[in-house]
């Protein structure tokens, strides 16, 4: 764009060969991203919508049924209490490793002793892939040889020490997936684990990039301690704030992987999330259709978010430039 | 002259060759499901021997994760126009929601010609036909379901192999007096509660009641079903089964009975994979699901493998051809030394039994007398009823208060999924 308004307009032939010689280009650069994202995203899209008002079971022809497939949806427990909590993951996502990435950004962008190998040991459980998380946090549940129980049963054994009558061994009891009441929160636990060092490195970013000498200035007129962070630092990191929020949220939205190998949704239900809900109605119960419509609801949900982070996004480079 | 006679040597020679090892030519796509390894393991070598029964067909042999290839996979191959010739399949419904559709290619040349009418038992044929009476299926193994137990630690405490329902929750009583978790329950994938339930009401209400609650005719909230419940619960209050169940796969509870911190597990025969090779003869051993109405007809579990042709194979032939030779006595008494598994096929040599007492006894106890033979909770109804049922039952473990909700709920879900056209 910014040739086209510099481009000499001294007669109309040369300017229609530019014009032509640009959208030549624009063609040649944006044509086969153009391409592959109308292939890979737009037309699945599109096929996920239409595919969501039909019975579609992966083999026999589909067949049109309106809007029955979004009707049951809200009438089953299960998709129900997977929206549930999915909303349960969002509002501890945007609470729990939030604060925390803040927190570890604080102190670690102050120069503390072995700051680098703190980063690096905070970033690490990203850079695995998810499933493998799910595998070890699956191990380190395990009620009989799981690290947290045995854990648990020398800090009984301690506490037994100490005169109190408590049978150790109970600890061993404690189901951390298997239990309807701890299912989620444990899968939850394990994903807050590997979200509190993205957090930390998008807000360590955010720190660097704040202005040094508005900084210096609230110092000398005396701010400190807290007072710097809450009334200086915190606002100054607003957008980046705004950004962890929608990212997280938009994680919330998508959690799958660690749901589908730690728990699969169960014990009935009560891990449930959208994304795995929509997998087995898929994949196990052959229902296409339904699942499709599962999708859409998720979608809807999540370009809400998307918008927001968007805009945000594109503020932001508009107010850098 | 001398040049001729070498012509007529050379394809004298050729032919007989051609003839021994018959003409045929061309692909074989061959997908199973056999990942874990020792079954993997098995097939790869079932495939060396059939090239070389048939060299001139290419074979091209894939090994999928059966968790995929049953979930996703299977739907995949059988939508596509190209599909591979030859599948890994499940016997019961899961057979019969592909050949209703008619995607299953019709193999009753390869029963007829092969005579296998003769070697396969009534029931095994039975479950290899489509509705139409076509054969669609070729049964290649099967293993039954029996509660398994630690015979040392019954021995040590005096115990004998309990086979009526009373004496069932007594040894449930006496285990948990010597600290042993009588019964160590998986329910962390949900079908090892599906064999609870199948048994719990075959028992309860006989197998042919059973089939009509699983083929969707019968409704969940009927009495006779609450029943199975009543007794199931009977087990919870005497401790008999491993809390927390859903926290564990069935290879963990495995390895509690294993450790010895369990003494039961209602599981099938495969346990023996998982089990160390060296200790299992000393203390592995399985008795019948105990006898709760003893009018009642016996069922059993005996889930069976085996193998189909996709309709649209393009090297039906050849598929043929591979399935004839699966289905062979050879093959089969192969799957029975190298698997310990069993061959559907009655004129397997009883020599390849021995060294395997189990068999012997299994053959005596649980197939002999079983008046009828079922697939399992997960195969004999449709997917989301199995999962949604089983889901169910994982409740009902956690919280047997819930009953008549529970029930109800699977009732309307039964009612939904069978009144669409399967």
């Amino acid at each position: 764009m910014q040739s086209a308004k510099t481009t000499p307009r001294s007669n109309r032939g040369s300017r229609m060969t530019t014009n032509l010689q640009q959208f030549f280009w624009l063609l040649v650069f944006l044509g086969l991203p153009l391409l592959l994202y109308g292939l890979w995203v737009i037309y699945p899209t599109i096929r996920t919508f239409t595919l969501a008002f039909t019975n579609y079971d992966g083999l026999s022809p589909a067949r049109w049924i309106g809007w029955a497939n979004f009707k049951e949806l809200f009438q089953t427990e299960a998709f129900r209490l997977a929206l549930w909590h999915n909303l349960i993951w969002i509002l501890i996502f945007i609470t729990i490793p939030t604060s925390a990435g803040l927190a570890l950004a604080m102190v670690l962008n102050q120069g503390v002793r072995f700051d680098r190998f703190l980063k690096i040991a905070f970033y690490l459980p990203l850079v695995l892939a998810p499933v493998v998380t799910a595998m070890v946090w699956g191990w380190i549940y395990h009620p009989q040889q799981g690290l947290l129980n045995t854990v648990l049963v020398e800090i009984l054994r301690f506490v037994k020490l100490l005169g109190f009558k408590v049978d150790p061994e109970s600890a061993r009891q404690i189901g951390w997936l298997g239990d309807p009441r701890l299912a989620l929160l444990s899968v939850i636990a394990a994903a807050v684990w590997r979200q509190v060092g993205y957090v930390m490195v998008l807000y360590l970013a955010g720190l660097k990039t704040l202005d040094s000498e508005v900084l210096e200035a609230a110092k000398v007129d005396g701010a400190e301690g807290f007072n710097l962070f809450r009334y200086m630092i915190f606002p100054m990191l607003a957008p980046v704030t705004t950004i962890v929020v929608v990212i997280s949220i938009v994680d919330s939205l998508r959690s799958f992987d660690l749901v589908n190998v730690m728990t699969l949704g169960g014990p009935f239900s009560t891990s449930e999330v959208l994304a795995n809900y929509m997998v087995l109605t898929a994949f196990h119960d052959y229902r296409q259709g339904y699942a499709a419509a599962v999708a859409v609801i998720l979608f809807l949900i999540t370009f809400v978010f998307t918008l927001i982070y968007l805009r945000q996004v594109m503020a932001q480079e508009e107010r850098r430039s | 002259m001398k040049g001729k006679l070498w012509l007529v040597a050379a394809l004298g020679a050729f032919m007989l060759v051609g003839l021994t090892q018959s003409n045929l030519s061309g692909k074989l796509i061959y997908n199973s499901n056999q990942s874990d390894p020792k079954p993997k393991a098995f097939d790869a070598k079932i495939v060396e021997l059939f090239k070389k029964k048939y060299p001139n067909i290419q074979v091209e042999f894939n090994t999928v994760d059966h968790e995929t290839f049953q979930n996703t996979s299977i739907r995949t191959y059988l939508a596509s126009d190209n599909p591979p010739d030859v599948l890994t399949w499940f016997a019961g419904n899961r057979m019969r929601a592909f050949s209703s559709k008619g995607l299953a290619a019709d193999i009753t040349s390869v029963w007829k010609d092969n005579g296998w009418e003769k070697v396969y038992p009534k029931g095994f044929q039975n479950l290899s036909k489509d509705a139409s009476g076509k054969y669609v299926f070729v049964p290649v193994n099967y293993y039954w379901w029996a509660v398994y137990y630690r015979k040392d630690i019954f021995k040590k405490l005096g115990l004998s192999e309990p086979k009526t329902w009373t004496e069932f929750l007594s040894t449930c009583d006496a285990l948990n007096k010597a600290g042993i978790t009588p019964i160590v329950n998986a329910a962390k994938e949900t079908w090892p509660q599906g064999g609870w339930f199948d048994f719990l009401d075959m028992r309860t209400n006989g197998p042919a009641f059973h089939k009509d609650l699983t083929d969707g005719k019968i409704p969940y909230t009927d009495p006779r079903v609450k029943k199975v419940f009543a007794n199931w619960k009977q087990l919870l209050d005497h401790k008999c089964l491993l809390e927390n169940a859903a926290s564990y796969t069935w290879q963990d509870a495995a390895n509690l009975m294993i450790q010895g911190k369990g003494a039961m597990m209602l599981i099938g025969d495969f346990i023996r994979d998982q089990y160390p090779a060296d200790r299992a003869a000393a203390e592995l051993d399985f008795f019948r699901f105990p006898i709760i109405d003893p009018k009642l007809p016996i069922g059993e579990e005996a889930p069976t493998d085996g193998y189909f042709l996709p309709a649209k194979a393009k090297n039906l032939a050849n598929a043929k051809a591979f399935l004839s030779f699966i289905g062979s006595k050879e093959v089969q008494e192969m799957g029975v030394t190298e698997l310990g598994r069993l061959a559907p096929r009655t004129d397997v040599n009883p020599s390849v039994y021995a060294g395997k007492p189990w068999i012997e006894k299994g053959l005596k106890e649980i197939i002999g007398p079983a008046d009828d033979i079922l697939q399992f909770y997960d195969r004999d109804t449709v997917p989301e009823m199995a999962r949604i049922g089983m889901d169910g039952f994982v409740k009902f473990l956690s919280d047997p208060g819930q009953i008549d909700q529970i029930l109800a709920d699977l009732e309307s879900a039964r009612k939904r999924i069978f009144s669409q056209p399967q």
